[in-house]
């Protein structure tokens, strides 16, 4: 037994050494993904693309994305406004930027918040087992029970409209689908050697989690996170669509649309770009996520 | 897969041959946003469509050269006492119900005390026959102010003296229903829901359609119009679409974004000439609240007035279908006076009025709260207003409320600013008047929050004044004083109620007061 | 295998009764009383003062939970403010039409995903793989309102093949249907291709080749066969995603489903209705993935004779 547990600490010891840990791998199948995957490289440059447009929305346009311009309604695409303007006679081109800064928010900012308390919940449902598991992840049926669309609005019709709202809608949404991966991953990796072999030189709970647990989650995060931004896009589309999400005149991309469709008939303009970018972003991120999995998850390798 | 695609393009063309079918002779179909909530007018004071056309009141008010008139419709014959309290009516012989049941004076009566049994919405015209009050509270069974000689004479008698009582019969919200046979169906099931108009309810599938039938029994004129299908479609572009293609015979356009109702319609040939418009009568205003910091100053609300461009809203947002209004009596309405001069255009002079109040640039700031069920145009007037007053130097920004929370906030009488509508259920300047200025409570209640209690003392007095131009006189200096001098609120248009009618209808008359309900038989379809 | 069925049958039970209790005190917080907003432009405030009263709105929130509680056992889900009917009443009408649309939204998404994701891991690496599996990653990707307003617009509006709106006979769930089952058909040609693939590269498909059957038959009858089990466990979650509401869908082509009521619920406020929508499809759903599990269990040999993976 003495013997064993020498031998686990050597090994636990050389892992660290070698810097042979999951990161490093992971680094390299990252670069070896980007180029072989032409489609996820892509993918990053549209991304980047978004963002860069988004950061300097103010510089790229002249107008501003809430002032009316009553005299110049439903113009369609022209030299003055490259996509035309919408209701108010505001530029869709100019609001489509600014949107790009609400929609990415939207993407990213809940999707992090319900991965940290997912990843949270995962772990210490994984780690401590018994009762403290049980009600974690009844709690997280419940919320899986609900169709996610229905729950959203639910959530929405509670809070009221606004962006935090938003977020915290979304936040709320996702936590579960994260912790209940992450809690599979932790109990996997309790029982393997690495973990054995860490806490056999009494490597203390919290310590384990963070330092050992969750770096080797971290792959299996990215590619929620990656897959997880487009469906909070969608999702804050669908709910803006239906009227239930930002406000005008604040713009975001799904908001266009919604106030676009009744414009269908005679201003399809307002409504097919930024229905269209809402398109290209959740594909880019869909495309990278892919990547990512296909790269990153040993399981899911070859397909 | 090939074969696949081949399967689905043969099963939409198959689609196709039978959506093309043409629509059967006297129908016509039309669409509504929203399903009704029930076919009972007692519970309601928004879905009027059946009540109108599947019931009959005592008069009707109907467009007669463009303008509204109170007829005689149930009603053959009635006398006023001469204190202006007692109403004696001689009403129709052998009218009956769709099932056959007769129509007579006890009908009458016991739908005014059900009205008030009742209590849910449009209490408020039974409320004025004496005895009202003990029927209410549960206290009496029958109006002691209603008296059944026979079948076809009664009289009514009120509390105070109200000259616009005819015209108030008109309202849908008397509808005459029949007391004998009465169900607890009533407004729920369509073979319950029995009056005496022109239609019957035939189906109702809640948030798809309803249909109504010609009443064979009717005592009047058969219309052209046999068979009426109102379908549910929420969305406004796919109502368009679905009249575009022929699958509506009219379209409502009142919800509709006017550029849209410009271009789709108003520029295309073949629709521009098929348009009927209305007034709808009521009005538009800038409410203020009179009591809320800055705003409680008399000179801060004029400039306020004078910084709205009214005339570019009617331009640019209704595409010059609106009318400004300038007063409190709404242009179309008995005592509507037309030589009141609007508030001109003045941003410059807003300024100066604002510094002379003792107000510097940028120090007032209040909020103008939208409802966010409001049409986009409405939303539009919103914004448009809180750019016009920034640029005179007033922090007005708009803030979206959902409905319940707007309402909620309106009633507890501490919003600030807000666009509001009044639509005229009657014709009579009450109407509007009593509704905001008539007590403290009322006047709170709508988040105006009128200051001079002797002014709303004399609006409720008003009301009682039997000799029309002694009441007209009154209600003009009170309109001058609420507006004029105080600015209460800032009027702003009377927009247009339009309606576009398909290959198969002749001609339209809508509602006298602009409402989208409207009288089927006043639909004329092509032979 | 019976005491692991039972367990997650509690699971369930605990999980819907969890649910009714979050939805009911979310409800409960929500600001605006809809008495005011049933009364509308007319309502004074003593009325709506009544109106409150009527609707039990001022009682205590727990005596209003488990009335609630002990009405919906049996079968009362309350009376919906907005349309004024029995909420039950409603709901059974809107869920038969929620089943049409689910079954055809789900017949075109199989045929189509089963289909491309079949033919796609056959020409593995092919024109038509990369092709396929581009389209199915747009249809993931895709918002369904869009895909809604480009059939409505130019299948419906455009080429008049099929009505635009409405629920005018079968014709009228075909657009709705596609726009719908898009989604879907994307996650199942995804995952037949990725199963296939990974299935042809095992042993019995090489064992099958050499006994000298034919391509066809040793994808049909081995692979395929075998393929299936994942494929048909994300299926019933896909139906009972699909029967729980497309809340889009119904809305835009103006179905009266499950999803459209509860949009109807929220714009009305109306709190019976929204309840009584959401709880049922949380059960549909809650239900469905107890079948799938079921499905699962019966299906695959290994867990049957108690073997085999958690």
């Amino acid at each position: 037994m003495k013997n064993r547990q020498k031998e686990l600490a050597e090994l636990h010891q050389r892992r660290l050494e070698d810097g042979n840990g999951p990161v490093s791998a992971f680094r390299a199948d990252l670069f070896r993904m980007f180029r072989k995957n032409r489609a996820a490289a892509l993918s990053v440059l549209v991304i980047l693309l978004l963002i860069l447009a988004a950061v300097f929305a103010p510089v790229l346009t002249p107008y501003s994305y809430d002032d009316m311009d009553l005299g110049n309604r439903l113009s369609p695409p022209s030299a003055a406004h490259l996509l035309g303007t919408d209701e108010g006679g505001r530029d869709i081109l100019t609001r489509l930027l600014y949107g790009a800064r609400i929609s990415l928010l939207i993407g990213v900012v809940p999707t992090v918040v319900s991965i940290l308390i997912g990843a949270a919940l995962g772990t210490i449902a994984g780690w401590r087992g018994g009762i403290t598991d049980t009600v974690i992840m009844r709690l997280a049926d419940i919320v899986l029970a609900f169709p996610s669309m229905l729950l959203a609005m639910v959530i929405m019709f509670t809070l009221g409209d606004g962006l935090v709202n938003v977020f915290l809608t979304l936040a709320l949404l996702n936590w579960a689908a994260v912790a209940r991966v992450v809690r599979a991953e932790t109990l996997r990796l309790k029982n393997t050697e690495y973990i054995e072999a860490a806490r056999a030189i009494g490597v203390s709970g919290p310590v384990m989690l963070l330092r050992h647990i969750l770096p080797n989650c971290l792959p299996t995060l990215i590619v929620l996170f990656t897959l997880n931004v487009p469906a909070a896009i969608l999702t804050e589309s669908s709910l803006s669509f239906l009227g239930m999400g930002i406000q005008p005149p604040s713009a975001s991309w799904g908001l266009m649309v919604n106030a676009g469709k009744n414009y269908l008939y005679s201003a399809p303009w307002i409504c097919a770009a930024p229905g269209l970018i809402i398109m290209v972003a959740v594909l880019a991120f869909n495309f990278l996520g892919d990547g990512l999995r296909d790269a990153l998850d040993p399981h899911q390798k070859n397909r | 897969m090939k074969r696949f695609f081949a399967v689905l393009i043969c099963l939409c063309l198959l689609g196709s041959c039978a959506a093309a079918a043409g629509a059967e002779d006297g129908l016509l179909r039309t669409a509504v946003k929203y399903d009704i909530t029930t076919m009972d007018v007692a519970k309601t004071s928004d879905d009027y469509l059946i009540p109108m056309n599947v019931f009959d009141r005592l008069f009707e008010t109907r467009l007669v050269n463009g303008n509204p008139s109170v007829e005689k419709s149930l009603c053959t014959d009635y006398t006023v006492s001469a204190d202006g309290l007692t109403y004696d009516f001689t009403i129709r012989g052998g009218v009956v119900f769709s099932n056959g049941s007769a129509l007579t004076a006890s009908d009458v009566q016991y739908t005014f005390e059900r009205l008030l049994k009742i209590n849910k919405q449009n209490t408020d015209i039974a409320v004025e026959v004496s005895g009202s009050d003990k029927v209410l509270k549960g206290e009496a069974e029958t109006l002691s102010g209603f008296t059944v000689k026979d079948d076809t004479h009664f009289s009514v008698t009120l509390t105070e003296p109200n000259a616009g009582f005819p015209a108030e019969l008109s309202s849908p919200a008397m509808s005459i229903v029949d007391r004998e046979t009465m169900s607890a169906g009533f407004g729920t099931v369509p073979a319950e829901t029995i009056g005496s108009g022109p239609y019957v309810v035939k189906e109702w599938a809640v948030n798809d359609h309803y249909t109504l039938e010609y009443n064979s029994k009717y005592w009047g004129t058969a219309p052209s119009v046999k068979k009426l299908i109102v379908s549910v479609v929420a969305d406004d572009s796919v109502q368009n679409m679905k009249f575009l293609s022929g699958e509506l015979d009219m379209i409502d356009l009142q919800n509709q974004d006017s550029a849209i109702v410009a271009s789709t319609y108003k520029m295309d040939p073949k629709y521009s000439s098929r348009i009927v418009s209305t007034r709808k009568v009521g009005m538009y205003f800038l409410a203020l609240n009179n009591t809320s910091g800055a705003l409680s100053n008399t000179k801060v609300r004029r400039a306020v007035a004078m910084a709205v461009d009214v005339d570019d809203l009617i331009r640019n947002l209704y595409n010059g279908d609106a009318i400004r209004e300038t007063g409190a009596i709404p242009t179309g309405i008995w005592g509507h006076n037309a030589d009141l001069k609007p508030v001109a255009f003045d941003p410059e002079g807003a300024k100066a009025l604002l510094k002379e109040a003792g107000y510097s640039e940028g120090q007032i700031r209040f909020e103008i709260a939208l409802d966010s069920s409001v049409p986009s145009t409405v939303a539009n007037m919103c914004y448009a207003v809180s750019s016009r007053l920034k640029a005179v130097g007033i922090a007005a920004e708009v803030k979206t409320y959902e409905h319940a929370a707007w309402l909620e906030k309106r009633s507890s009488g501490t919003m600030e600013c807000f666009v509001a509508r009044w639509g005229m259920d009657y014709n009579d300047p009450a109407n509007i008047l009593y509704t905001f200025f008539g007590t403290e409570e009322k006047t709170r209640q709508r988040s105006i929050n009128y200051q001079d209690k002797d002014i709303i003392a004399r609006v409720a007095k008003a009301r009682a004044i039997v000799d029309d131009s002694a009441r007209l006189a009154e209600y003009r200096a009170l309109e001058n004083k609420l507006i004029g001098e105080d600015m209460a609120w800032v009027p702003l248009l009377q927009d247009m109620h339009l309606y576009c009618l398909g290959d198969r209808v002749e001609s339209f008359t809508p509602h006298w007061a602009g409402f989208a309900d409207f009288y089927a038989a006043d639909v004329v379809l092509k032979k | 295998m019976k005491k692991k069925l039972l367990s997650r049958l509690g699971q369930s039970l605990i999980a819907l009764l969890g649910v009714a209790l979050l939805l009911f005190l979310m409800l409960r917080v929500v600001p605006g009383n809809p008495a005011a907003v049933m009364m509308g432009e007319h309502g004074d405030n003593a009325a709506i003062a009544r109106m409150t009263a009527e609707l039990g709105l001022d009682q205590p929130i727990l005596t209003q939970f488990f009335r609630y509680i002990g009405d919906c056992f049996t079968g009362n889900f309350g009376t919906s403010y907005s349309l004024s009917k029995p909420v039950a009443e409603l709901m059974g009408g809107a869920f038969l039409n929620t089943l049409w649309l689910a079954l055809a939204a789900a017949l075109f998404a199989w045929i189509l995903g089963i289909a491309c994701g079949v033919i796609a891991a056959v020409r593995k690496n092919g024109i038509l793989d990369h092709l396929f599996m581009g389209v199915s990653l747009m249809g993931v990707s895709i918002p369904v309102f869009l895909t809604a307003m480009i059939l409505q617009y130019f299948i419906a509006f455009r080429l008049h093949w099929l009505p635009i709106a409405g629920m005018d006979g079968w014709k009228s769930f075909i657009l709705p249907a596609i726009a719908l089952g898009w989604n879907s058909a994307g996650s199942v040609a995804r995952l037949v291709r990725s199963t296939l693939l990974d299935i042809l590269q095992e042993d019995y498909i090489d064992t099958a080749r050499a006994k000298g059957r034919s391509q066809l038959g040793v994808l049909v009858f081995h692979a395929l066969r075998n393929a299936m089990l994942p494929v048909v466990t994300m299926m019933a979650l896909q139906l009972s995603g699909l029967l729980s509401g497309a809340v889009i869908t119904e809305t835009m082509f103006s179905i009266n489903g499950i999803g459209r009521l509860a949009v109807q619920a929220i714009s009305g406020r109306d709190i019976p209705l929204l309840q009584g929508t959401v709880l049922f499809s949380t059960a549909v759903v809650i239900l469905g993935n107890l079948g799938a599990d079921l499905l699962y269990t019966v299906l695959d040999p290994r867990i049957r004779k108690g073997g085999g993976p958690q």
